[in-house]
Formats: structure tokens, sequence, C-alpha cells
């Protein structure tokens, strides 16, 4: 999903171990046990056949993803002072020359803080919201529907909306506060630089809790009820059977919203471009809006691509390790 | 679960929650129906005098929002269309032919579902200004279709590998090829997850600003996030504007999905898992 950025962004991975849908499971791991039916209607002649009805898509995929993805591997080990100049070959420099980067590091730092602020604070309210509302019948819908609302929104439109709510003089944050007497607690949200990170990922976890929230309640619907009669039986309470049956029932769901919400901030960089653009002081810079600058701003190809880099394996890594450990759950 | 006496007391809790989520929204259609004075007592507890209509008026005009809607909606219109295009014949081929390289072809696509979009921008603009595709709304569907192809294809192939081999071996004896199977077979049965793919490719298309902004570079062309942006930046100081032009924003697809809340949760829950 797009999302992602827009969730809509694109989701994740695929798994099979997810809250099965009616009998269709896919994925990486499905694909292994269905690899010598899937096939079985068919004989040699249609190589050629499934060669045309993945041809446009490969076509597309191929110039605008795969070539890219090459490249980018490419220009990390030469040098590069802009679009229209020409690149030569300078070895691992752009590395070191990252490694040396103190604003790299910063950045670095501030997209771990940034991927673990969104986990706890989007995954955290999507649990709990879910847990609420699925225990909700006639509202349920309605409650549903409208925590969701602000994800439909864009993440860049977000940024506008918060960047007002933060303004210091007209903002509905420090306005409010001042009319119901927390005067004191008035902050220059996107000014302060021990808290402009924070500030921000408020309002890209205010965006991204629902669909978080939407797989949380498909996980819910899928625990046996049974369980619950069962522990009941034994007279459970109901923190009892939150713990004993609710969350284990879960586990397979909460390690694929971690995962996606891992990687959607990973991803982030909508909220922060249209925010502080990084600032001040490069206090909320993350590698993407780093990458952004370097790339289209002060044109350090070399270094940008070494980011790039940077960026594609810390998603590659976050992607192996939780379908590894999905694998291992729903074994 | 015997929860039905809780309703109650579980939705009264969670009231000034939903208050406190949905307080942005509310918040600012308000504050976009005051006068630029009423803005300035920097009260959000009162109602404005007027309902200023005008500052939606002149928001729309000074803005252009209406170009921007269009070109959103050129461009969510292109990227739906091409990604069913492409992805349908794709996740049938991957799910239900055996070809040499199909092993490969999976791995390629695992590897553009993992990357960032972010991670290949340089190339990415520098075969879109080969291609003579910057700042064009051709530029721009070629390239989130591209990103979303991955994702579109895992989707597709999922739903199809659930189809029993049988229909196909039946359509077959038949006379049937590939391609009439595709269409006259397994598109019609596969409307939850065509429909995943409309609502989420759409979406995503509606929201995307990374892309719009590398890609889409004179007003004209762009989009409406991207739109907004560039017109809050300029009217920074124009509270009213960036009000109602920020309400104008996300209104259209918050009605639409409160038309439509089933289609969508459905949609984006199926594609988030079977993706």
């Amino acid at each position: 999903m797009a999302i992602r950025e827009t969730p809509g962004s694109k989701v994740m991975a695929p798994l099979s171990a997810a809250p099965a849908v009616a009998g269709h499971t896919g994925g990486i791991s499905a694909r292994m046990s269905k690899r010598r039916t899937a096939g079985s209607a068919s004989p040699d002649g249609d190589a050629r056949t499934a060669f045309w009805l993945m041809a446009p898509a490969l076509a597309l995929y191929g110039v605008f993803t795969l070539l890219p993805i090459a490249a980018t591997f490419w220009l990390s080990f030469n040098s590069s002072a802009g679009f229209n100049t020409s690149a030569s070959f300078v070895g691992v420099d752009n590395y070191t020359k990252a490694a040396h980067d103190p604003i790299v590091w910063k950045s670095l730092v501030h997209t771990f803080i940034w991927l673990a602020g969104h986990v706890v604070m989007a995954g955290g309210l999507g649990l709990l919201l879910a847990l609420a509302v699925s225990r909700l019948r006639t509202t349920q819908v309605f409650f549903r529907t409208a925590f969701f609302l602000p994800h439909l929104v864009s993440l860049a439109v977000v940024g506008v909306i918060w960047a007002n709510i933060y303004d210091p003089f007209f903002g509905l944050l420090n306005t409010a506060l001042t009319r119901i007497g927390l005067g004191a607690f008035t902050k220059g949200w996107l000014s302060d630089p021990a808290l402009v990170l924070f500030s921000v990922n408020v309002a890209s976890s205010w965006q991204g809790f629902g669909l978080y929230m939407l797989l949380f309640i498909a996980g819910l619907q899928n625990i046996d009820r049974s369980l619950y009669d069962a522990v009941e039986v034994d007279g459970a309470n109901a923190f009892q059977k939150l713990i004993y049956v609710t969350l284990p029932g879960l586990r397979e769901v909460m390690t694929f919203v971690v995962s996606l919400a891992m990687i959607n901030g990973l991803k982030g960089f909508a909220t922060v471009f249209v925010m502080t653009n990084g600032g001040p002081f490069y206090q909320s810079e993350l590698i993407t809006t780093y990458i952004y600058r370097l790339a289209f701003q002060s044109q350090d190809h070399g270094l940008a691509a070494v980011l790039c880099i940077l960026l594609s394996l810390l998603a590659i890594v976050i992607t192996i390790i939780f379908n590894r450990w999905r694998a291992r759950l729903s074994q | 679960m015997s929860v039905r006496h809780r309703e109650w007391p579980v939705a009264l809790a969670l009231t000034p929650v939903l208050i406190l989520i949905l307080a942005p929204f509310v918040w600012l259609v308000i504050s976009s129906f005051k006068t630029e004075a009423e803005i300035g007592q920097a009260d959000p507890f009162t109602w404005p005098a007027d309902l200023m209509w005008r500052n939606y008026l002149d928001a729309w005009q000074i803005g252009g929002f209406g170009e921007l809607v269009g070109n959103s909606l050129l461009n969510l219109i292109g990227v739906v269309a091409l990604s069913l295009i492409t992805c349908a014949p794709a996740g049938y081929a991957l799910a239900k032919i055996r070809f040499p390289g199909r092993e490969w072809l999976f791995y390629a696509f695992i590897l553009g579902l993992t990357v960032p979009v972010q991670a290949i921008v340089i190339p990415l603009y520098q075969v879109l200004f080969g291609l003579n595709l910057v700042n064009t709304l051709a530029g721009i569907v070629l390239v989130q279709v591209s990103n979303g192809i991955p994702f579109g294809i895992f989707l597709m192939r999922s739903f199809f590998i659930g189809v029993p081999d049988d229909l196909i071996e039946a359509a077959k004896i038949d006379g049937a090829s590939h391609i009439q199977i595709l269409t006259k077979v397994f598109l019609p049965i596969s409307t939850p997850a065509v429909q995943a793919l409309v609502i989420i490719s759409a979406l995503s298309t509606w929201n995307d600003f990374f892309l719009p902004l590398i890609v889409l570079i004179s007003p004209d062309v762009q989009t409406l996030p991207l739109g907004l942006v560039r017109f809050a930046s300029t009217y920074a100081s124009d509270y009213r504007l960036v009000f109602s032009g920020t309400v104008i924003s996300f209104l259209p697809i918050i009605l639409l999905y409160i038309l439509m809340q089933r289609r969508f949760t459905e949609g984006l829950t199926q594609g988030a898992i079977k993706g």
C-alpha cells in the first residue's frame, strides 16, 4: 500500500502467515509449496505466452525500477557533481566521505528514533483502539470509520495541517493550551531543536495508526471464539483473557504491523519535508530528506547514492528479519 | 466473547479519544470560515460570526485548485488503469504458468518491493529526463505504476493461485488461450483482488507527494498534495487561504471514503495482508 507513503502506500512483504482470508494464502513461503502444483496445467509451449503476459509489467519495471537500482549502486562508486555532468570512478571514496559526514550520522540516528517512535505511537495506538473498537457491536462501524479518517489524508497535506496546529501564535495546540489555562505548556513545537523530531513524528503517526488499527481488528476477528469460552470456564477475568488468548492470537498480525510500521517509518519524508525541511540545525533531518537535499540541492550524487544504498540495505534487513520471524511463528 | 453489555461504557470511553483524534479536522474546517481578524484572536473555541465562503472562492481561484484536482484525477485514472493492465496478466503468468526464469523474476520483484523509491531517485530522474518525461503527467504515471508493480503482481498472483487448476484444464479443452482464460475465467471471479488493487493504487496515487515533487515541476502539471504545499508556503501568512485550501485538499477523499467505507476497509486490509 502505498503508503504508502501513500498507504497508501505500498505495503511490504508478502506474507502467507497473515490472518488468512477465506482460503487464499500466498506469499513467499507458500510459493515453495505451490511451485510444483501451480504450473501443472502448462506444457512447455506456454513459456512464450508467459513472456508476453509478463512483458508490459517487465518493460516498465525494468526501465523505472530495476535499472535505477543498478545505476544507484554504480553511482555510489563514482563522483558526480550534478545531473548534467560526467561521472568518474572513485572507488569507495563516497563511502569514506559518508562515514566522516556528521550529518549522515545525525540523519541515521534520527531515522532510527523516528521509526521507533512511529512503531510505538502509531502501532501502539492502532493496537489499543483495535482492542477497544472490536468490543463494540452497534457502534463499531462508526468508530472504525471515524478513527480511520486521518489515514486518508496525504502525508504532505498532513504536514500542512500540523504545521498550522503547531504554529506558535495561531496554531490549535498553543491557543487551546492557553485558553484552558495551561499556557505554561505552550512551546515552539517546530523551532525547539529538542522537540522538533517528536513533534513531526506525532503528525506522521496521527496519519499512520488507522491502517494498523484495521489490520489489528482483522486479526482480532480471526481469533477462535471457543478459546475465550474455554478460559471463561476456567474462571478467567478480562485481563487474563487479554494475556492468554488475545495477545498470543495477535502475534502474527503484530509482527506484520511492526514490520510495516518500521518500513513506513524508514520511508518517512513528506511530513518532515513540508513542516521543517530537516531543520532547525538538521535536528529533524532523516536519511530520506538528506538524500533529497544532496540529490536536488547540493547535487553531490556520489554521497547521495551511498545514502541510497544504506537506506535500501536497512529496508532489506528489516524485511528479511521479519519474514524469518513470521515463518517461525507460523510453524 | 460475551461482551455485548460493554457496548456503551466502551463507546463512552472512546468518545474523548475520538474528539482528540478528529480535532485537527474540526479546527481547520471551523477556522477556514473565519475572517483573518477572527483567526488573529487565537481562540480555537469560538465560532466565526459569519461563514466566510469567500475564503473558499479565493483559495480555489488563487491556488488554481481546479487544475490541481483535474491533474490528480488524470494521474489516478492513468495509474489505476495501467496497473490493472500490467499486473493482472503478470500475476496470472506467475501463478499459473511454469516457465524458465520464473524464480528469477520472483526475486527481482521482491527486490523492488523492498527498496524504497527514495533510494533510486537520482537515476530515476535521469531516466525520465532522457525520455523527455520530466514535468509530464505521463512521466509520473509510468513511474508510479512501476513503483506499484511488485505489490500489484503479488496481490493478483496470491489470489490467482487459489483458483483451481481444473478450471484452466476445462477451458483449455474448450480451446481457450491463456489470454482468454485470464479475461473470461479468472478476472470475473477475482473481484476482491481487483477491488483491493484499484483502491490501494488509487489512494496511494492520490496522496503521493515524493514522486510528484521530483517529476512535476511547473504548477500547471502538479497534483493536489504538491500544489497545496506550494500554495501553503506561498501564502503562509494568509491563514484563511491556507486553511480553506487545506480543507479543499482533504475533504473529497474523506467524503468518498464515508460513502464507500466498507469497500475501502475490505480492499485495504485484504491488500495489506495478501500483497
